[in-house]
């Protein structure tokens, strides 16, 4: 059986240097640098003012829309990379099977397109 | 070996990681333990060769929707500390209910699955293939309503989404493409023949 866990080996060694390089210049700093914090230089900055407003702001609800229209687009990208790879093996049925998921899809694009949905206003 | 040590690695992190999400006060760290645990779980598919499942993983659950975690959180904003307080133990029995559900179903196929139905190795033909291909070989055809119905929930998801949260906010101003594009000369433009001394008035 071919084990394709191996193939990961190069990304798994790339993913450890990433963080042991990040958190290794995290720790340099904090260990090398002098370290005399008072209230003023811990309190955040925010253009020499004192800091106003709450700092988690609220988003609008229509960021949350345009991740929705993503997700569903990526889902469908999704289901279009297996049926890529053995399209020549599936034969008529598959082939239309993924026509009518598309139309399905498309229906909802043309509506979400007519609505306005895409526009940032 | 370096398999089994993994895999206990990437299943302690991530149980770690889970726990993080439902103990934590603070609700966008809850959201990253929960991409920690995504993570993970993509790591423990490529131990078991589902390449595309872990690829799948990290596109829509990292890519797509803790973003979308995220944008609830920043959208509802953390919940107050007294609020907070009241309603920790709300959900208490419904969640005593669900693990207890669940912590059966464990049980039941440890006890009741015989080590034949565990190990039952992959047929010839499927080994030949990768796990890309064996997905994409049964799922438009054998399983071709359920893939249609997948496509009509999307569907259903798309149009509740903009049902929902889609107005049209009243005087913006916007852009009329093709109206700009078709705009002819002696709709913008007048010439006048102006006598001198007299104004075009």
């Amino acid at each position: 059986m071919p084990d394709i866990a191996t193939d990961y080996v190069p990304i798994v060694i790339v993913t450890l240097l990433a963080f042991a390089l990040s958190f290794g210049v995290l720790a340099l700093s904090y260990l090398l640098g002098r370290q005399r914090p008072d209230k003023d230089k811990n309190a955040p900055y925010e253009c020499g003012f004192e800091p106003s407003g709450d700092m988690s702001g609220l988003f609008h609800v229509r960021f949350y829309l345009v991740a929705l229209l993503f997700i569903i687009f990526d889902l469908e990208i999704a289901f279009l990379f297996p049926w890529a790879l053995v399209l020549a093996d599936l034969g008529v049925f598959g082939f239309v099977s993924m026509m009518i998921f598309l139309a399905v899809l498309t229906v909802g694009f043309i509506y979400e397109w007519k609505k306005g949905a895409l526009n940032w206003e | 070996m370096a398999v089994s040590v993994l895999f206990y690695i990437m299943s302690f992190v991530a149980l770690v990681a889970a726990l993080a999400v439902v103990l934590v006060r603070e609700p966008v760290t809850s959201v990253l333990s929960l991409i920690v645990v995504f993570f993970n779980g993509a790591g423990l598919l490529i131990l078991l060769n589902a390449e595309f499942l872990a690829v799948l993983l990290v596109i829509v659950y990292v890519g797509a929707i803790a973003v979308l975690f995220l944008f609830m959180v920043m959208m509802v904003g953390g919940a107050s500390e007294s609020a907070q307080r009241g309603q920790r133990y709300h959900a208490l029995p419904l969640a005593l209910l669900v693990a207890v559900v669940l912590l059966v179903e464990l049980v039941l196929f440890a006890v009741f699955t015989t080590s034949e139905q565990t190990a039952t190795p992959i047929s010839e033909s499927l080994q030949a293939v990768s796990n890309t291909e064996a997905l994409g070989g049964v799922l438009y055809t054998r399983y071709a309503p359920m893939f249609q119905l997948a496509g009509l929930i999307l569907l259903a998801a798309m149009l509740g989404a903009i049902l929902l949260t889609h107005r049209r906010l009243p005087g913006v101003k916007g852009q009329d493409a093709a109206a700009q594009a078709s705009v002819a000369k002696k709709r913008r433009v007048r010439l006048v023949d102006v006598k001198r001394g007299e104004g075009t008035q």
